[in-house]
């Protein structure tokens, strides 16, 4: 069994993780799905798989022997902007889930997760479908009415512009933070079940910070510097 | 005298005064009796020694009189009887040597004392009128007079000078010695007398007036120190009664007249309220009897003509102002007595100098003494009114100076006092926050011990046994849950445990997703349960440890296909609460009389640990269970409690 993207080709995912056994688990998860997995242990050798073409997918820890995770998902923005990216976790902790979300990211996933959720996740992702916990949706949310407070000092953790997001997306975000399920939040907003998942692929792209000069203007509109 | 001040400090304990406390007394106010005994004498001998000498090279007072139709020879200083009119006054005529080699620097006619008014003709020319000039008529003043003789009046050899001299009661007439001779030689004399009798006078006045009012600005600026405006009163009236022209008669003006002979009495009545008020007394209610002579004399004055409002001021006004001048002397003794400071002596002294002048005065009214009719009260009296003002504004200024220097403490003390307080805040805030990090710690360390740790040993001993794989991946799949759950607990929520319990759904479908077990998940209102601003990282730890554990039973003890979660909120009029019931469909186990699982040991002390835990953050926890199925239901409370309910 293989899984195929829309073209058809195989879809191949990129999996960065320094830990040996960590690493095997989830290739052994992702390959029993019918992906083509190649893993790397360092920056330095996912940038030399890099070399050979992009993957469909990249999977990365963050904390890594020769640098930061972030840095790749940087990278893989700007030279491959079709691949889907993911932060792989211990606990899907808002510091590190975040930071990569600015950088690019479109969720995580936690590195105990059962086998067939691990595929689940892969696959909902490649069809579009961009997965958001509750914990990451509270504290998105909870950031918007911090920035709604225009409180003096920055609020702890990373930093996050929310200021493009819309009432809607904000309110489809405090559903998943209160545990609603998709189908229940489309009907408290009168929606259609199946446009939930464009918009929550919406909410990631706009918390996105592109480029440094994208940077400090948000900063700046968000009132975090002042000229 | 000083037997009614010794009257008045005695009375003034008004308990029986023992022993020592007269003794006290005594040794106070000897010494200072024996002060004023020393002042009288220095002021006696000083108005002696005053006393401006005259040029009695040039002295006439060899005169011959006519008085009422009758003439008889006089010798000058000479008293005649009091008059109240001004028809007929007696005339001196007498008869001086001129002597052309004197005339050099011409000849003058000086009159160094008269009462009331004078006329002077020299061989038949009048050369002074002293009706004219309103002040020289006063009595109170020693005005003297001089007058230059035009050189063609005068002849080689005799001439004769006549002095008519204008009498209005109730004193007695009076002409000094009459001078006449070159003016070089007559006018020092002159000079000095104006100098002590006119100028300084009006010197001591002006000041009075300045006092009057920068005490009454005082006053204004501080309206409970009555003390300012009562002494600016008194000095207002003397500069009033110093400045304003007095009528000569018989051109009367008999309002004014009321107020100039009323002054004086009730001067002296405010002094001694100023004395009364600076020494801190309560002025007594009997005290205002002491304006009733001088309003009498103004009310009288005002209505009646002369020459009734002089003698009433005559028999009512000057023992009055003596009355006050005694009434000083005992309230300046008690307070010498009581206060033995500075200001008592210097004002005690002072009011013994006028009383004496006062005396003094009065002796010469009587014709008692013969000074010349010289009269020293008023200058005196201006002189004390100087003295005190100056003293009050001195007093002002120190007090000033106190407070400048008191508030310069203020600021220092404040600073201080700012500075321990922070120092005490900060020191506050450190032990409050340390002992926050510390609770905190406790807590985490607990819910740590209760989860992660056993689960980890538990990890370890089934890894030593050699134990199957599936065990340990369950205690560790455990462990991780609960980490995630303490650090998810940790989050700041605001308050809303409904994030809390979104996050655990999630948690929950995964673990759940394994064993094929649905959840389903039933929020009755949109808005889910009701905020709790007082909600803690712990009470949420507690509620999905108590969810957790529902879920665990559900699957193992009760072979359970599908959980259901729902949530609801009630409200009995109490303000709203949430119920958070899980519902499985599974066998169930049966219950013991008192609520707790007969069964396995491991099921019933899962249920006391659940029930534990929903008491301590204020939750009631009600659990059925049968062969349809198990139902937990929590009962959330309207207010979670700040501290652990049953700590431990």
């Amino acid at each position: 069994m293989t899984e195929q993207g829309e073209t058809g080709d195989t879809i191949t995912i990129l999996l960065v993780e320094d830990d040996a056994p960590t690493c095997w688990r989830l290739q052994d998860a992702l390959a029993k799905a019918g992906y083509e997995v190649r893993s790397a242990g360092t920056l330095a050798e996912a940038r030399q798989a890099l070399a050979a073409g992009a993957p469909r997918v990249l999977l990365t820890d963050l904390r890594l022997p020769d640098g930061h995770g972030v840095e790749l998902i940087r990278e893989m923005r700007q030279r491959f902007p079709d691949t889907e990216i993911m932060v792989i976790s211990a606990l899907g902790d808002e510091e590190s889930v975040i930071s990569a979300i600015t950088v690019g990211a479109t969720g995580y996933l936690l590195k105990d997760a059962f086998p067939t959720d691990i595929a689940t996740t892969v696959r909902d992702l490649v069809a579009g479908h961009s997965p958001i916990s509750a914990s990451i949706a509270r504290f998105i949310v909870r950031r918007t009415q911090g920035a709604a407070q225009n409180s003096a000092e920055p609020p702890p953790g990373p930093a996050l512009n929310t200021a493009r997001l819309t009432p809607r997306e904000i309110d489809i975000l405090w559903g998943i933070a209160k545990g609603f399920s998709y189908a229940e939040i489309a009907s408290h907003l009168g929606l259609s079940k199946q446009t939930v998942p464009g918009h929550i692929k919406n909410i990631y792209r706009k918390l996105e910070v592109h480029t440094r000069s994208e940077a400090v203007f948000e900063a700046v509109q968000q009132g975090l510097i002042k000229l | 005298m000083s037997e009614i001040a010794a009257k008045a400090s005695a009375k003034a304990p008004a308990k029986a005064p023992t022993r020592p406390r007269r003794r006290l007394i005594a040794s106070r106010l000897v010494p200072y009796l024996l002060l004023q005994a020393l002042i009288v004498i220095v002021t006696i001998l000083g108005i002696r020694l005053l006393q401006p000498n005259d040029p009695e090279d040039y002295a006439v007072s060899d005169f011959s009189a006519r008085e009422d139709g009758w003439t008889r020879p006089v010798t000058l200083p000479h008293f005649t009887s009091s008059r109240y009119s001004l028809a007929d006054p007696p005339i001196y005529t007498a008869t001086f040597t001129f002597r052309s080699g004197d005339a050099a620097s011409g000849w003058s006619v000086y009159l160094p004392r008269f009462s009331n008014a004078v006329e002077v003709a020299v061989n038949g020319v009048v050369v002074l009128d002293s009706r004219r000039d309103a002040n020289a008529n006063r009595p109170d003043r020693n005005t003297p007079q001089i007058a230059v003789i035009p050189a063609s009046l005068l002849r080689e050899g005799a001439n004769e000078i006549t002095v008519q001299l204008f009498v209005w009661g109730p004193l007695k007439g009076f002409l000094d010695t009459v001078y006449v001779g070159p003016d070089a030689a007559l006018r020092p004399a002159y000079e000095t007398r104006t100098l002590l009798f006119v100028t300084l006078p009006v010197v001591f006045s002006a000041w009075q007036a300045i006092l009057a009012v920068i005490l009454s600005i005082m006053w204004l600026m501080r309206r409970h120190e009555p003390v300012y405006g009562v002494l600016a009163a008194a000095m207002m009236l003397g500069v009033v009664q110093a400045f304003a022209p007095p009528p000569a008669p018989p051109a009367t003006v008999s309002r004014l007249a009321a107020v100039l002979l009323a002054s004086a009495p009730i001067e002296s009545a405010l002094i001694v309220v100023f004395g009364v008020l600076f020494f801190g007394w309560r002025w007594p209610r009997y005290g205002t009897l002491l304006f009733v002579p001088g309003v009498l004399v103004f009310v009288v004055g005002l209505i009646g003509g002369p020459p009734l409002p002089r003698i009433l001021f005559l028999v009512l006004g000057i023992p009055t102002v003596g009355l006050c001048l005694v009434l000083m002397a005992c309230v300046t003794a008690t307070a010498v007595v009581r206060r033995q400071d500075a200001a008592s002596f210097t004002i005690g002294c002072a009011v013994t100098i006028v009383l004496v002048c006062w005396v003094q005065d009065m002796l010469t009214v009587l014709d008692i003494v013969g000074n010349d009719r010289i009269f020293v009260s008023r200058l005196s009296y201006s002189a004390m009114l100087v003295a005190i003002g100056a003293g009050l504004t001195w007093r002002f200024a120190r007090a000033l100076n106190q407070v400048d220097s008191f508030a310069g403490q203020l600021v220092t003390r404040v600073r201080e006092a700012e500075e321990r307080l922070k120092a005490s805040f900060a020191r506050e805030e450190e032990r409050a926050r340390a002992a926050a990090l510390a609770n905190e710690r406790t807590r985490l360390m607990r819910d740590l011990h209760d989860g992660l740790g056993g689960q980890l040993v538990s990890i370890v001993a089934l890894s030593e046994r050699g134990s199957a794989g599936a065990s340990i991946t369950d205690a560790a799949r455990a462990a991780l849950k609960d980490l995630r759950l303490v650090i998810d607990s940790m989050d700041d929520i605001g308050g809303d445990l409904m994030l809390a319990l979104g996050s655990w759904r999630e948690r929950a479908t995964a673990q759940l997703r394994p064993h094929d077990i649905t959840l389903d998940w039933r929020v009755a209102t949109p808005q889910g349960l009701p905020l709790h601003p007082e909600l803690r990282p712990w009470h949420v730890i507690q509620i999905v440890r108590i969810l957790d554990e529902a879920v665990t039973n559900a699957v193992k003890h009760a072979q359970a296909r599908r959980i259901a979660v729902t949530i609801d909120t009630f409200d009995a009029g109490q303000g709203p609460y949430g119920v958070i019931s899980v519902t499985d469909d599974g066998g169930g186990f049966a219950l013991a009389g008192n609520g707790e699982a007969a069964g396995a040991g491991q099921t019933a002390r899962g249920l006391r640990n659940m029930k534990s835990r929903a008491a301590r953050c204020g939750a009631v926890l009600d659990l059925t269970s049968d062969s349809s199925g198990t139902r937990v239901r929590l009962k959330l409370p309207q207010r979670f409690p700040d501290s652990d309910m049953a700590a431990g």
